[in-house]
Parts: C-alpha cells; structure tokens; sequence
C-alpha cells in the first residue's frame, strides 16, 4: 500500500493553503449557494415556510410593481455602464497615455490621479454630496461666480441629473484604477517598437489606434471585465448620494439598492423579503457571471504575447 | 539619390554631452558602417540620422535638405532595429504594409513592393504568420522587407546581427551584403563587431567617446590606422603596442633587445604597433626582442602564440599550426620588414616619415 508521507514543502503548501480555503468557503461559497437554496422558498422574515420552486423568480421579473422595479433599476445599471465604460475607461486610457508620454508635469500627475482611488467610498461620497448642494454646493457656487448662474441646479434632487450626478463622482473616484492598468501595459511595450512606429507616421492617431491600443488588449480585458462586473453591483456611492429607495423618484435606483430593499426591508417601505431578494441575487449573479465570461473570453482572444 | 552631410553634430543628454561634434559625409550609395566599443555613441548617431532623438547642436543635411527637424517619417530614411521591433499584432504582410500605406501608396503599389521584397528576402511563404512564430533569421529578413517596402533614400541598421547565433550571423551577413548590390541604397550599419565592419563596409567610421576616430576603407584601417585605438581596435588578435626608444637606427625595449628602425622622424620614445602576422618566433637567440610564451591558441590553420615581453606587454604572434611552442619557452620575437606601425609616446597618433 503506498504510503502518503508530508513532506517539508508539501506540509508548507498545506498549512499556507487550508486556512484561506476556509474562509472562502465559509463566507464565499456558503452564502452563495445558501442564496440559491433561498430563492427557491417561500419566506416570513426570518422564518422559511413552503419550497415554491421557481414562483420568486415569476414574482421579481413578470410580477408587477416588481416588474417595472426590475427593468427600471437593471435600465439605470446599464446606462452606469456604458457612462462609467467612457468616463472610467476612456478617460483612463487617455490619461494613460498622456502620463506615459511623459508631457511635462507626469510625475505629479500620476500621483495626482491615482490619489483618489485611495479615499474611501464613503468620503468621496459625502464629499461629492456636498459639491452638489443646491445653495452652498461648490458646483452651483463655481457656476454662479464665471457667470452661469442659470446653470446652477439640485443635481441630486432631480430625476434628469441625479443618476449622472453620481456616475460623475464614481467617474472621479475611480479614474485612476484603469489609468494605472493601461499605463503598466503601455510601460511594457518595447520601445523599439514604438521607434519602429515613429519611423514611419507622426500621427498620434494612427499610433494610439495601430499600434498602442492592440498593444495594452491584456490591460482592456481586466478594466472592462472589471468595470462590469462593478457596474452591476454598483451600491455605495447610490446608497449614500441617492439613498436606499434610488431617489428622486427611483431615478438612481440600481439592482444593488432594489435588492438590498427588497431582501431586507427599508425604513419607508416596511417589506421585506428573502424569497425575493434572493432570487433578484441569484439573477444578478447569473448575470453578471454569464456577460462577464462571455467578455472576457472575447477579449482574450484579441491578446497578443509582446 | 543620397548625399549626407553631418555637421558639427552634438548630442546632450541633460548636461552630459556624448557626441562631440561629429563631422562626416556619406556618398550615395556607400555602405558605412559606424563601429566602436559600447558607449562610444554610435547608436545614437544612428538615431539622430534617424530623427528619434533631436541633434543638440549641428547641422544634418540630407540631398541638400536641412533635417534637423524634420519628422523621422518624413526624412526619406527607414530603419531596421536590433530587436527587428516587428508589430507582434501583425502578420509579415500586415508589418509590411502599414508603413507602405502610410505613405499614401495605392493598394496596388504597395501589393507589388511586398511581393517584390518578399522575393527577393524569401518570405512569400511566411506572409501569413505572426512574428512570434518567426524564428529570429526570418524576424531579421521581414525587419529588412519592412525597411525595403517604403523604398527609403537611406537603410539605417542598428546592430541587427546581434541577436543571430553565430551560425546564423556569418550568413545574414552575406545576404545583407548582397541586397545592398541588388538595391544600392544607402546603408548606415551599426556594430561593435569589427569583423562584420570589415566584411561590410565600403567605408568604416571608427568611433570612441563620442568623437570620430578615423573613417576610411577597410583596407586603409588596417594598414594605416590613424592612431593607436584604430589600430587595436581593428584586426584579431589585436595589435601590440611595445614602447620602445628610438636611438639611432635601433628602436630598443626597456631590458630586452632591440629592433632595426625604419624611417622615421626623430629619435625619442615611441610606441611600435606589431600585428599577429607582422612578427616571427625564434627559438634561438638572435636579434629581437626578448620574451617567454605564455600560452597559445591552436586554430587549424593556423595558430597564435601569446608572448610575454621582457617589459612585461603581452604579444600575439600568428605561426603555422605545425609550428607550436610550450608555455615559458623563451623566445625572440623579430618584426617583419615594412610591417612595423609607429605612434607617438605622446598622444598615439601615427608617426609618419
């Protein structure tokens, strides 16, 4: 009978492996399929009544108001997305570039980008709440002194802003995430090459869409799939700035407010329901995972080995 | 057509100055190789005639145009790179063509000259794949197809042997070689290999700390170097220097014999250049300078024997194979009439008659 022995780097890979499984699997892996198994009962707060198989899931996407909740906050995420995808992302990649051509002034304004990353969610969002302040916010004010003062507004307070409000500080927050991504994958393009370029254009425009571009597709693959995957949990900064029922008049609702609502009550709106909630947590997942695979995938395939 | 004049070329980078006023003109249709020891500043002379880096200070004049800030795509001027820099996202014809249809060439026109350049380079069968699939002779010859398409006034190659073994490199030479007789452009190549300057070169320029040794052919290099870093740098196993004092018709080495002096002017001390093939060994005493094998080096067809001189220099000297000598056997080395180098003690310049 062979004989399992332990030895010196196994008992290492062991000891640095079993303790970090654990925790995965106790507040990962066990509360996602808990998730699973509760969309599929029905639920009294905290008590678990009847199994009724796939009626949550019914409920939350065909069910009105549920319906209309479902579509209006999944509408909300999607235009976070594609804003946040140009504002983020774009911009980031613009900086990039910029920071990596060494214009002068770079090394302060690596640092200057990236320095908002590090402040917590939570500052940026009161602090950004402040700027928007109807009468003493530094926007309206900035707006009144070079003369626009009919441009001034409550940017939080009305529907047609409010949504766009918040992706703008998100936008600022966040910024220098794909910044730094794309600039690490430009710093890895062999100057040769970019002398090679330089030989035979000086158009930045054919360089940036020729050459750099395809170049950093392993940068664009994590801040896109990233930005995704963030744009449909989106909660933080909504919950803080809009608040938890997404207002004014659910404009800044998104799935992670209306699930949060949903699955564990509001102070507005006393119901609360697991049932349902989880179901909305099981969709959003699926979902996210299904897209964020599919983008991956297709994006990895426009990688090339430098 | 191409006519390149460099003028009082200086480079700065920062307050550092590593070119110090470089002055040479380049023929149309010369090659020219630029050589030196690492750090001499060929490569970047290389890149101000390619327009990568701004000229400090100077003038570089290409067919009657001044260039100096001119855009390197718009100098007429096309560069292979030591790490061949192929788009890794592009196939060979795609590498090919982008540089080509940038210059506003039509579909047609640009098909052609890849088809022409792959021909001649042998890659019609490699058109379709990607550099990393390339080996590195094939990466070299799509770098060169590269350069060819845009029909540049002027080649420039930066070291572009040095990432070919060695077997591969002897043979990239030749082909280079050749596509220079086939398309008779200009061609500024740089190494820091002095075998593949001579092989190469129409004329060598020979530089060191960022000034211009010599510049010349080949020939003229290795019979007449200008002074004594020429003269080292240029032939294998090297030149010895032996610092002698010319006294009368005898050129004498500090406690070791002494030589017959050719013409030259003045007595005084000195500095004999002797290459391999310029001296002869003998084992009996006879009239030369004194010294004792310290190893040698067996070649087939023929050897070096390693000789240190009673003043302590370190000799080669080239002897036919059958010919081998034992580590400190002591020995007389004679110079071969006419085949003695002379430089001043002073600044290493040739002393002519």
């Amino acid at each position: 009978m062979p004989q399992f022995r332990m030895t010196g780097r196994g008992l290492w890979i062991t000891v640095l492996i079993v303790p970090p499984l654990c925790f995965v699997a106790l507040f990962i892996v066990y509360p996602i399929i808990s998730a699973f198994a509760y969309a599929f009962f029905d639920w009294q707060g905290l008590r678990r009544l009847d199994f009724v198989g796939l009626e949550n899931f019914h409920t939350v996407l065909f069910v009105e108001p549920y319906r209309s909740w479902t579509l209006n906050a999944f509408k909300n995420n999607i235009i976070v997305f594609f804003a946040l995808m140009v504002l983020q992302n774009g911009l980031g990649f613009i900086l990039a570039y910029a920071l990596w051509r060494e214009l002068p002034g770079a090394r302060f304004h690596r640092i200057a980008v990236f320095l908002p990353v590090v402040l917590s969610t939570i500052i940026v969002a009161y602090l950004f709440k402040l700027f928007y302040h109807p009468l003493f916010g530094v926007v309206n004010i900035s707006l009144k002194s070079i003369g626009l003062g009919e441009w001034a507004q409550p940017w939080l307070g009305q529907s047609g802003t409010a949504l766009w409000s918040i992706i703008a500080a998100q936008a600022w927050h966040m910024v220098g995430f794909p910044t730094l991504v794309f600039l690490a994958g430009m710093q890895r393009i062999p100057g040769e090459i970019l002398d090679a370029v330089r030989m035979e254009t000086e158009s930045e425009w054919v360089k940036i869409t020729k050459i750099v571009w395809p170049l950093v597709a392993p940068s664009a693959t994590i801040v896109f799939t990233l930005l995704f995957v963030g744009a449909f949990n989106w909660f933080e900064l909504p919950y803080i700035m809009g608040g938890l029922d997404g207002s004014p008049f659910g404009s800044t609702d998104v799935l992670g407010l209306y699930f949060y609502r949903t699955a564990f009550g509001n102070v507005s709106a006393g119901q609360q329901d697991f049932g349902l909630g989880s179901a909305l947590a099981v969709l959003i997942f699926i979902f996210i995972a299904a897209i964020a695979a599919v983008i991956t995938t297709r994006l990895r395939a426009r990688e090339i080995q430098l | 057509m191409a006519q390149l004049s460099l003028r009082g070329i200086k480079k700065r980078f920062r307050d550092t100055e590593v070119l110090h006023g470089i002055d040479l003109e380049i023929g149309d249709r010369e090659f020219v190789v630029f050589v030196g020891p690492s750090g001499c500043g060929k490569s970047t002379l290389l890149r101000l005639i390619a327009g990568l880096d701004p000229i400090s200070d100077g003038e570089f004049v290409l067919n009657g145009h001044r260039m100096n800030d001119v855009a390197p795509s718009r100098r007429g001027i096309a560069m292979v790179f030591q790490s061949y820099a192929l788009y890794p996202h592009m196939d060979v014809y795609e590498n090919m063509a982008f540089g080509a249809r940038l210059m506003g060439l039509d579909k047609a026109e640009v098909e052609r000259r890849i088809a022409e350049a792959a021909q001649m380079l042998r890659l019609e069968a490699l058109l379709k794949r990607k550099p990393r699939e390339l080996s590195g002779g094939q990466r070299q010859r799509v770098a060169i197809g590269r350069a060819l398409v845009r029909k540049p006034d002027v080649f420039l190659l930066d070291e572009p042997l040095s990432n070919l073994d060695a077997a591969l490199r002897s043979e990239v030479r030749l082909e280079i070689a050749k596509l220079h007789r086939e398309i008779g452009g200009t061609m500024i190549y740089v190494t820091h290999d002095q075998v593949e300057a001579m092989t190469l070169a129409d004329k060598i320029v020979v530089m060191n700390n960022g000034r211009i040794e010599q510049v010349g052919s080949p020939r003229e290099l290795y019979e007449t170097p200008a002074n004594t870093f020429v003269a080292t740098f240029i032939g294998s196993p090297r030149m010895t220097l032996v610092d002698v004092t010319h006294e009368g018709d005898r050129l004498a080495m500090a406690n070791g014999g002494s030589v017959a002096a050719g013409t030259l002017p003045g007595p005084g001390a000195l500095k004999l250049g002797l290459r391999p093939d310029g001296v002869q060994l003998h084992r009996s005493a006879s009239e030369g300078f004194a010294g004792r094998v310290e190893y040698t080096e067996y070649l087939g067809d023929n050897a070096y024997v390693y000789v240190r001189l009673a003043n302590g220099t370190l000799l080669s000297a080239r002897t036919t194979p059958n010919d081998l000598y034992t580590p400190d056997e002591a020995v007389t080395v004679s110079v071969t009439p006419g085949a003695a180098h002379y430089f001043s003690a002073e600044d290493g310049r040739r002393l002519d008659p």
